[in-house]
């Protein structure tokens, strides 16, 4: 039962933050509640932007973690998927800035005389085994739609995973990502607009 | 084409959120109005809806068994070292605390001896003047005595007497 100062703010109604205001009371079954109802979620979005499911567990794991660490100062000022979304959203960026910097490191290493494929040839062979002009197997189309969105950058990936898989409005994703919600409809837009232009052959 | 049934880059820009459900009523009905009228906006709206219902395609990836059993005993071991943090806090505040109490009865006591020892070895400047008070406030009177012979005469012949007769009612 949640009573209190906190009856009176908008968000408490929802059963997640219901959940997450029964962990900062202590009762560690609701975080195991809240654990199971977010994580294929979480492990989801975090793996369509790191194409890598050790690495989204992680990470989806690190998110967890950091709710509970911030279980003691938590005030429900939003819904609770906004909130997780956002951390989420921190995280991977800070992810991609450290992978951003081991790459650099990688790529200046393979500069100093590597014979390997470069980027540009490896895409149009990626690209060729992928040919629009005939009809797709499911595993095929996956693929292509994964590597439309890798096209995409990650803060429009971001928008489109939220908007597209966790239903959330403008206003929400804004709220996760630190937009307001003018930027986001732009956001997406573009993101769309970018979609459409890799897709369109696919779908004629 | 006719210009009127183009779409602006404003309008271009709409049909997502015309899709998603997020435009106002006014922007909605003159968007569509737009639409009836463009064969190359409707192309726009049906190649944004086809190639967004290809994202339905992605892999869904489940979390593997172990993730969940990971996951929570990463937060026990999170809640066990927090309350260890907090014992360990709490001890080190309360050892601080003593330490700091009997730093500060050390310096009372050592200044209580240092005064009382001070005190009782150094002699005090104003105690040969408290001795000799009784001279110190007559002095200008026995300034006016010539010598000791003489006062012995004066009390031979009892002046001094006289005087406390005087005195007396």
């Amino acid at each position: 039962m949640v009573s209190g100062n906190t009856s009176q703010l908008p968000y408490v109604s929802d059963p997640d933050v219901q959940l997450m205001l029964r962990a900062k009371g202590g009762d560690d079954a609701a975080f195991e509640q809240l654990v199971m109802n977010y994580q294929k979620r979480l492990v989801g979005i975090f793996y369509h932007l790191v194409r890598d499911q050790e690495a989204a567990e992680d990470l989806a794991q690190e998110a967890f973690l950091r709710i509970y660490r911030a279980r003691e100062g938590y005030r429900p000022t939003a819904k609770f998927s906004t909130w997780l979304f956002r951390i989420a959203s921190n995280l991977a960026s800070n992810k991609r800035r450290s992978w951003g910097r081991r790459k650099e490191v990688s790529l200046n290493l393979q500069d100093s005389g590597g014979l390997g494929v470069r980027p540009q040839e490896k895409l149009l062979a990626d690209k060729s085994a992928l040919m629009p002009n005939r009809q797709l197997d499911k595993s095929e189309v996956q693929s292509v739609v994964q590597k439309a969105l890798e096209e995409l950058n990650e803060r429009q990936r971001l928008a489109l995973l939220l908007h597209k898989f966790e239903g959330m409005s403008y206003a929400d994703i804004g709220e996760s990502m630190d937009l307001t919600p003018a930027a986001v409809k732009s956001l997406l837009s573009r993101a769309r607009e970018n979609l459409k232009g890799i897709l369109e052959p696919y779908v004629r | 084409m006719d210009k009127t049934t183009r779409l602006t880059p404003e309008q271009r820009e709409n049909l997502v959120a015309y899709l998603d459900g997020e435009l106002d009523e006014e922007t909605v009905e003159i968007l569509e109005a737009t639409l009836a009228k463009s064969p190359e906006a409707r192309h726009e709206v049906d190649m944004l809806m086809r190639t967004w219902a290809l994202m339905d395609e992605l892999p869904q990836p489940n979390p593997s068994q172990e993730f969940t059993v990971r996951t929570l005993t990463a937060v026990k071991t999170e809640a066990l070292t927090e309350q260890n943090g907090n014992r360990i806090s709490w001890y080190r505040h309360a050892r601080r605390g003593i330490m700091l109490g009997g730093f500060a009865i050390l310096i009372g006591v050592a200044a209580f001896l240092g005064y009382h020892a001070t005190y009782s070895l150094m002699p005090d400047e104003n105690e040969p003047i408290i001795q000799e008070l009784e001279v110190i406030e007559n002095l200008d009177n026995y300034s006016d005595v010539r010598d000791i012979e003489f006062l012995r005469e004066l009390a031979r012949e009892k002046v001094f007497d006289e005087e406390s007769d005087d005195k007396t009612p």
